[in-house]
């Protein structure tokens, strides 16, 4: 059967960082934004590099992989190719676009090229906006973009494994067991 | 290709046949095989083998073609408007157990959501697993209310078979020592977390005869040699058993009936058989066999026994009997009490309360259980301190606590903000607040309009009639859901929860997944079809032993009288075979 060790020591050798490495990756997020190293099949060129940036603002990495290393922009790809309705990718879409416009409006450049601090600074806009849209149950292209990026990050194998706990057989149900002995959320219920 | 004769009628020909490789067709299969049958188990859908069918019984959540496992919403309303009602059925992992709705239509006069599994082991590979006895109230109801007709069994009559069927599946469980609440032969039981644990003594503190006791559920937890033998273990606490279990942990078809059957060598399994009536001979007075369309080669053949079990799910073995008619059956098979396809019956659920534990923010499980607490009925048990005056019969609550997710913000469920960044991953990678669900689980009585009715006009992908429903819930399930809403609230509020929140949730017929009714047992031909061995009254050597056969619908889950039912039956068909009086 799957033994989650392996898994984890798997995925560690796929990132090509060892547990210290992970402080190195958030400075690196500071950095301007690395080029795609995948290719987009749904969004254009330009949104995929977007996306990218917001993912791993939106979920950084920290202790363990972000929502980059993890994966989540293809995942997104993916499913606007495949899964999203029509609505949602229109949302995905005109969200992107009012990024780089706003970017553009305050900053006179695309979001992906701002300092960090501006790239955050439009992002907290968006979250408040979104909280105030969400208390009169309204849909907000932020509050959507954040939900792709959560889901495609705790269900990818860094999220569940590294950010999460994951055990696919866990062979015994405990009913009491201090938080501190499992030390973080399960994956899976 | 019909009226075989000579070599190829005695090649066609078993001592008994199985309509159906369900949860009753396999314990049929498996009782009539080791009594020494020789049987044909008939099943309409394609072949699925144990271990090898099961795709997505070791998928990791990263795995999945589609997030979450969900499939797209253009999908679900080509091919699967009805089987997606649940919310929970239809995904990635689950879709090959489920039928397609556009190649299985049916008509609805009023809504009613008809989940199935077209394949053999039916939808014991993806049922509950929650495993009561009906208890000796529930058999004397009937009777005593003058509700539809009397059980023509009781209680004692079944205990014997429901031990019996126990004992090989294999159920974990707590005995608790009431009346009303049947105990059975259990392994250990599985484990309340803290929550449950605090709810369970305080609830029962302040309401003493609601008992708060762990789900009975179909799942190993301490093995015989008999269920190890079969190829099956422990259960692993993985609790995907929907997708299939590669350690037999819980009870299937699959797993456990078809295996054991298979093993006596007197079994043959024919996947894609599609039955499609009962032929009867006029002369001897008794059914001779089955006809059925091959759903590859889409030819009629026919197949001959002494004896068949009709255990194809509770409207299809009706629906098997509706369409078998002749001069002597004009209006369906066993059909002169007019009774065939009516008394439709289900659970209604879907209403109870929720409330927050207000402890325990340090305190977690480990292990995905895959069952969950269970508050036997409680009401109208026969004394005057039980007695409701608003409602006849009663529910009981299924339910459990667990700690939020990292899916516990999405969509517009956050309140304000919800930030991002390292601090909201940190916040979502640890557990959120604990919840605790009550939901209950109502008996709905028989009412003789609430019915299914054979539709010449609408055929399926094979050219086949379908079914019409008309089935509606009346005055006694809707002042029992209230109470079910209420009752849940105050034990939760009892129990020290916060922010307890009463919830219906709505019901539509069909929902609970438990059919029954149909071809309901009972003393006289006049008002049943079946008597009490679930024979068909004109017809001896035809038995029904699926949801079908149920006289009244208790509230507990059904299968386990379905298969105690079935164990019972083949043990008097084997018997009469004998003595040739069938």
């Amino acid at each position: 059967m799957l033994n989650r060790r392996d898994a984890i020591r798997g995925l560690a050798l796929a990132v090509g960082v060892g547990a210290s490495g992970w402080a190195e990756r958030a400075l690196a997020a500071a950095a301007p934004a690395p080029a795609l190293t995948w290719t987009p099949t749904a969004l254009t060129q330009d949104q995929a590099r977007l996306l990218d940036v917001v993912a791993e603002l939106i979920i950084p990495a920290t202790d363990s992989p972000g929502a980059r290393a993890a994966g989540v922009p293809q995942f997104i790809d993916r499913a606007v190719g495949d899964y999203y309705e029509k609505s949602q990718v229109e949302q995905l879409l005109a969200g992107l676009a009012r990024m780089d416009a706003d970017a553009r409006a305050a900053h006179g450049d695309a979001f992906v090229a701002l300092a960090p601090e501006h790239q955050v600074a439009l992002l907290t806009t968006y979250d408040q906006q979104a909280g105030v849209a969400r208390g009169q149950n309204q849909s907000h292209f932020f509050t959507a973009l954040e939900d792709m990026v959560t889901v495609g990050y705790f269900t990818s194998e860094a999220g569940a494994t590294m950010a999460l706990r994951y055990d696919p057989v866990p062979g015994a149900y405990h009913g009491c067991v201090p938080l501190s002995e499992v030390g973080r959320a399960w994956a899976t219920r | 290709m019909a009226n075989l004769n000579g070599r190829a009628r005695r090649k066609n020909t078993y001592d008994a046949i199985v309509v159906g490789s369900g949860i009753t067709g396999g314990i049929a299969a498996k009782e009539l095989t080791q009594k020494g049958l020789k049987v044909l188990v008939l099943e309409r859908g394609r072949m699925v083998r144990h271990l090898e069918d099961y795709p997505t019984a070791v998928l990791d959540p990263w795995q999945t073609k589609y997030p979450q496992g969900q499939l797209p919403q253009a999908e679900l309303a080509a091919h699967y408007p009805v089987q997606r009602r649940t919310n929970y059925t239809m995904t990635e992992y689950t879709q090959h157990f489920f039928v397609r709705d556009d190649e299985n239509p049916y008509s609805e006069e009023s809504r009613f959501d008809w989940i199935r599994g077209y394949h053999v082991g039916g939808r014991s590979l993806t049922w509950g697993r929650q495993s009561y006895r009906h208890s000796p109230i529930d058999f004397e109801a009937n009777g005593r209310e003058g509700i539809g007709v009397d059980w023509p069994i009781r209680y004692e009559d079944l205990a014997p078979w429901y031990e019996h069927v126990e004992r090989f599946i294999g159920v974990s469980g707590q005995r608790e020592g009431l009346a009303h609440f049947p105990d059975g032969h259990y392994q250990p039981p599985m484990e309340m977390n803290c929550v449950e644990k605090a709810f369970k003594a305080k609830s029962e503190a302040r309401f003493p005869e609601r008992r708060v006791s762990i789900g009975r559920a179909a799942h190993l937890t301490e093995p015989t040699e008999e269920q190890l033998s079969l190829g099956r273990t422990k259960c692993q606490f993985r609790n995907m058993c929907i997708r299939g279990c590669p350690f037999g942990g819980y009870y299937s078809s699959n797993s456990g009936g078809l295996v054991a059957a298979e093993r006596t060598g007197n079994m043959v399994i024919r996947p894609n058989s599609i039955v499609t009536e009962l032929i009867y001979d006029e002369k001897a007075g008794k059914a001779t066999g089955v006809r059925i369309l091959d759903a590859e080669t889409k030819k009629d053949e026919e197949f001959y026994a002494d004896v068949v079990f009709l255990c194809a799910s509770a409207f299809n073995s009706t629906w098997i009997m509706m369409n078998s008619t002749s001069s002597r059956f004009p209006n369906g098979f066993g059909n002169a009490s007019d009774q065939l396809g009516r008394n439709v019956m289900d659970h209604h659920l879907g209403v109870g309360a929720t409330g927050e534990a207000p402890e325990f923010a340090d305190m977690y499980y480990s292990g995905r259980r895959p069952n969950g607490i269970y508050v036997p009925r409680f009401r109208n048990l026969g004394d005057a301190a039980t007695k409701r005056s608003d409602y006849l019969r009663g529910f009981g609550y299924q339910g459990g606590a667990y700690r939020a997710g990292w899916d516990r913000d999405l969509g517009n469920r956050a309140q304000g903000a919800k930030g991002f960044g390292a601090g909201r991953k940190a916040a979502l990678s640890q557990p959120g607040p604990w919840t605790m669900g009550l939901g209950g689980f109502g008996e709905i009585l028989p009412y003789e309009d609430n019915r299914i009715t054979l539709n010449r006009d609408v055929k399926d992908a094979f050219g086949l009639p379908t079914l019409t429903f008309n089935v509606t819930i009346r005055e006694n399930e809707i002042a029992m859901r209230r109470d079910m809403q209420n009752a849940a609230a105050e034990m939760l509020e009892a129990a020290g929860f916060k922010n307890v929140q009463g919830k219906d949730g709505g019901y539509a017929p069909g929902l609970g997944i438990h059919e029954m009714g149909t071809a309901r047992m009972g003393r006289d031909p006049k008002t049943s079809v079946l008597n009490a061995h679930n024979q068909v009254h004109e017809c001896k050597n035809v038995y029904v032993t699926d949801g079908a056969a149920m006289t009244s619908a208790s509230c507990v889950n059904p299968s386990l009288t379905y298969m105690a039912l079935t164990a019972r039956a083949a043990d008097h068909a084997v018997k009469a075979r004998k003595r040739g009086d069938l």
